[in-house]
């Protein structure tokens, strides 16, 4: 097991290496610099003093040595946009993109899956049709729409629930009110990621059914409760765990538009932000955090695998 | 200064909250309010980075040595009275005494000298609008405590007035040992320290920005206990926020949302004129539209008052040069038009050698008349553009409309000038101190986008820099103004009005434009 770990460390390393060199140069292809190379207002001789600034003048391989050398040494640099230290500001961001991304996860979680369990139980029903329908339209349905809406039904129309940002704990710590805060963007977040949970449960769950081992038990008399809950649902999640591996990126990208609408402050908006700004910098940053996310929960799918199915851990 | 716009559209509209009539209600001291910014602002006015998002927050923090009065007139705000040298060279500011920084500490001539001299002076460090002051302004020397001279190399009577413009006085005490100012982050982005009604009390990274009122202030006590900012940069999730009650106040860039504000009755709608013009800019490295019946006959082909119509809703009206009827002293009306006319455009264009081709399309020594024609997918940069290419379109003139972002943008039309058209515009101050945008001097490397070169509109602009009197200014600039409707270095199109939605609640703005509204904040308040 730990060469196994060790491997996958491993190669999940070069792949980072390689993220950011590609990164590093493709931004740097992008047309325009830094926002505060490029402003509008700014004169030829304030856009060269501006960029002999920010080190910008220097070769582009040289730019990425000095880039890499910092972060070896576990720091991220200062963005180029405001001067301030990147790496507080990713931590900071990441939490708040954490809580979001956990909340719209355990949304789809609780509910896809037992949607999906159930309509695999009644398969061609009229809930089966209804839920399929409704799945569809939930990933046709842009998220900055459904935000919008949410916003105005909920905040603007019936003052229910807060149309931005995150709870304000300076006074003391509130369930509630950190709940009231998530409510609607981890519910548009969750939109991202539920119907695909739900219908990947249902087919996964509808192909192990079928399998001879059931029809087996079956035919021994146990019932049809015991056959899906005990025998079918362990071997169907393994690709369902999978699934949520594979969507996690996908909650992540979905973080950008949804924390945008919502005014909170998470890693998708530094990520707009930076890239709108040309801030290089922070954009390396984020792309490397969410980089190691990804290849970290990989990982740990794969792990959980040999958790739920023993055989792949003796292979 | 911040010219471009980049500035006034998101918060272009804040301008001028009026006096509206307040039915029986009553002030409250302890009352709050909350705005909106479209990013994290850096706290230095003459930083780099100090975007729009940093421009409204800085007027509430670091006041300049002037402010606009209700006729945008320059008017005392730390600077108690000035004068003018009889050859125009050097200024004479005195300073309020017993202000104090939001630290304790007592404001004095050496803020003022560092601000100019080690801030931006400096050409090395590229201040926000730096090149403007350094145009003309070589030094600032402390005479007494409370008394600083601006030594002039050229005459520049707008001084005054660019003194109360996001050109806010910061404090030497706290730079003490700093070596870049824009690497200072505790001050920039944390915990800035100044002279203003409000102070920093709170950032959150991409949240909100809290001021809290600054009883140390030197105008009295600001009736408002904090304004926060949120940083919500969708405009579509600010007017929902606005409509929930979240927010008291945004900038409507979208007109075709005002109806729906306006049926809520707690919001109010206010629309208020500043100096911002829109404008297509032709470059002028472009041997074809050098020649100004090209000009004037692109211009006859664009019918702007339907535009206003259907871009603006209305709000807007036609342009006739770069200095706004806002300016009422002098606004020049009586100067060459351009009514909607596309036979009239043809005409010009023949006239000029360009004929139909086959196909319809203008054609002159076998070239079709293409036009590169950038744009960007910002504000309504993009409507603006398509509209413009239809009109042209109906001449016989073809623009390749491209859509960058606003990054490339700028980049090719602002760095490379690799362009032949392009819509965007100019923000100002209040002052018909047009130079930057119009001299020779500025083409190719400054704010003289179309890089149009006239040594007479030079000579006039330079005219209207050497005297402060009213009169004689008058007269250079409505000269200007003749000239430059008749030469059209851009394409006017409108003067946008600016639209401000804000709760009734919201009580004390002057109604001046944006940026004198907010240098008067210690005077808001919030109704019961």
């Amino acid at each position: 097991m730990l060469g196994f770990l060790g491997r996958r460390l491993g190669q999940g390393l070069v792949v980072l290496l390689l993220i950011s060199l590609v990164t590093f140069f493709l931004i740097n292809l992008a047309p325009g610099g830094p926002s505060a190379a490029s402003k509008f207002e700014s004169t030829a001789e304030e856009r060269a003093a501006i960029t002999k600034q920010l080190g910008l003048d220097q070769p582009v391989t040289v730019r990425y040595g000095l880039w890499a050398a910092q972060v070896v040494q576990g720091r991220f640099g200062n963005s180029l946009n405001g001067g301030q230290p990147i790496g507080p500001m990713v931590v900071q961001r990441l939490a708040t993109t954490a809580q979001l991304g956990l909340a719209a996860l355990l949304l789809s979680i609780l509910i896809g899956i037992p949607l999906g369990i159930l309509t695999a139980m009644r398969k061609n029903s009229v809930l089966d049709h209804l839920v399929n329908a409704l799945s569809t339209l939930g990933m046709s349905i842009p998220d900055f729409w459904t935000g919008i809406v949410l916003i105005l039904l909920f905040s603007v129309t019936w003052h229910v629930l807060p149309a931005s940002g995150m709870a304000d704990f300076s006074s003391g710590f509130s369930l509630v009110e950190w709940l009231r805060h998530l409510a609607l963007p981890a519910s548009v977040l969750a939109f991202v990621m539920l119907p695909n949970l739900l219908r990947f449960t249902r087919s996964s769950l509808l192909e192990v059914m079928n399998a001879d081992y059931l029809r087996t038990a079956r035919a021994k008399g146990v019932t049809e409760f015991w056959v899906i809950f005990k025998h079918a649902l362990r071997n169907a999640f393994v690709p369902i765990v999978a699934m949520i591996g594979l969507l996690l990126p996908a909650l992540l990208s979905g973080s950008v538009i949804v924390e945008s609408v919502f005014g909170l402050p998470g890693m998708g908006r530094l990520a707009v932000d930076a890239a709108l700004g040309r801030d290089y910098n922070t954009i390396m940053a984020v792309t490397l955090v969410a980089g190691a996310i990804v290849i970290f929960t990989n990982l740990l799918v794969d792990l959980a695998y040999s958790v739920i199915d023993p055989r792949i851990r003796r292979d | 200064m911040s010219w471009l716009l980049t500035a006034t559209l998101a918060f272009g509209a804040l301008s001028a909250v009026p006096l509206v009539s307040v039915l029986a209600q009553s002030a409250t001291t302890d009352g709050t309010v909350t705005f909106v910014t479209t990013a994290d602002p850096t706290f230095n006015p003459w930083s780099p980075t100090a975007f729009v998002e940093s421009n409204l927050i800085n007027e509430l923090v670091f006041p300049g040595l002037t402010r606009w009065d209700k006729n945008l007139k320059p008017a005392p705000d730390l600077a108690t009275s000035w004068k003018v040298s009889s050859d125009g060279l050097k200024w004479t500011f005195q300073l309020r005494k017993g202000v104090k920084w939001s630290d304790g500490q007592d404001f004095n001539a050496d803020d003022v000298a560092f601000t100019f001299n080690d801030i931006v002076l400096k050409k090395e460090l590229a201040a926000n609008g730096g090149s403007t002051w350094r145009n003309a302004v070589t030094k600032v020397n402390v005479v007494n405590p409370y008394t600083v001279d601006f030594i002039l190399s050229r005459p520049w009577a707008s001084l005054p007035t660019y003194l109360g413009y996001y050109a806010g006085i910061l404090p030497q005490h706290k730079f003490q040992g700093v070596t870049d100012p824009w690497k200072f982050t505790d001050f920039n982005k944390q915990n800035p320290v100044g002279t203003g009604p409000f102070k920093v009390s709170q950032v959150v990274s991409g949240a909100s920005v809290k001021l809290v009122r600054n009883d140390t202030y030197w105008g009295g006590k600001p009736k408002l206990q904090s304004v926060t900012f949120k940083i919500i940069p969708d405009s579509n999730a600010q007017l929902a926020q606005l409509l929930s009650g979240d927010l008291d106040l945004i900038s409507v860039g979208n007109p075709e949302t005002v109806d729906r504000i306006k049926s809520n009755p707690n919001l109010t709608v206010d629309l208020s004129t500043s100096n911002i013009y829109y404008f297509v800019a032709l470059n002028q490295d472009d041997p074809r539209l050098t020649d100004v019946r090209v000009r004037q006959a692109l211009l006859y082909a664009i019918d702007r008052p339907a535009m206003i119509k259907s871009v603006l809703k209305g709000y807007g009206q036609v342009a006739t040069g770069p200095i706004a009827p806002i300016q009422k002293e002098y606004y020049n009306a009586s100067v060459q038009q351009y009514p909607y006319d596309p036979a009239k455009a043809k005409a010009l264009l023949a006239q000029a050698g360009w004929k139909p081709g086959p196909d319809g399309v203008l054609q002159k020594d076998g070239k079709p008349f293409v036009i590169s024609m950038p744009t960007a997918s910002y504000q309504q940069l993009v409507p603006i553009t398509l509209l413009v290419q239809q009109y042209w379109k109906n001449i016989g003139v073809v623009a390749d409309v491209k859509t960058t972002d606003w990054n490339s943008y700028i980049q090719q039309v602002i760095v490379k000038r690799e362009y032949q058209a392009s819509a965007a515009w100019w923000s100002t101050p209040a002052d018909p101190d047009v130079l930057p945008y119009y001299d020779s001097s500025a083409a190719n490397v400054g704010n003289n986008i179309p890089n149009y070169k006239n040594p007479k509109l030079d000579a006039l602009l330079e005219q209207g820099r050497k005297t402060s009197a009213v009169l004689p200014r008058r007269i250079a600039y409505n000269n200007a103004q003749a000239l430059m409707a008749k030469e059209l270095p851009y394409l006017y199109l409108w003067y946008p009005q600016s639209i401000t939605a804000y709760n009734k609640r919201l009580q004390g703005m002057r109604g001046i434009t944006q940026a004198a509204d907010f240098q008067y904040a210690n005077e808001w308040y919030v109704s019961k």
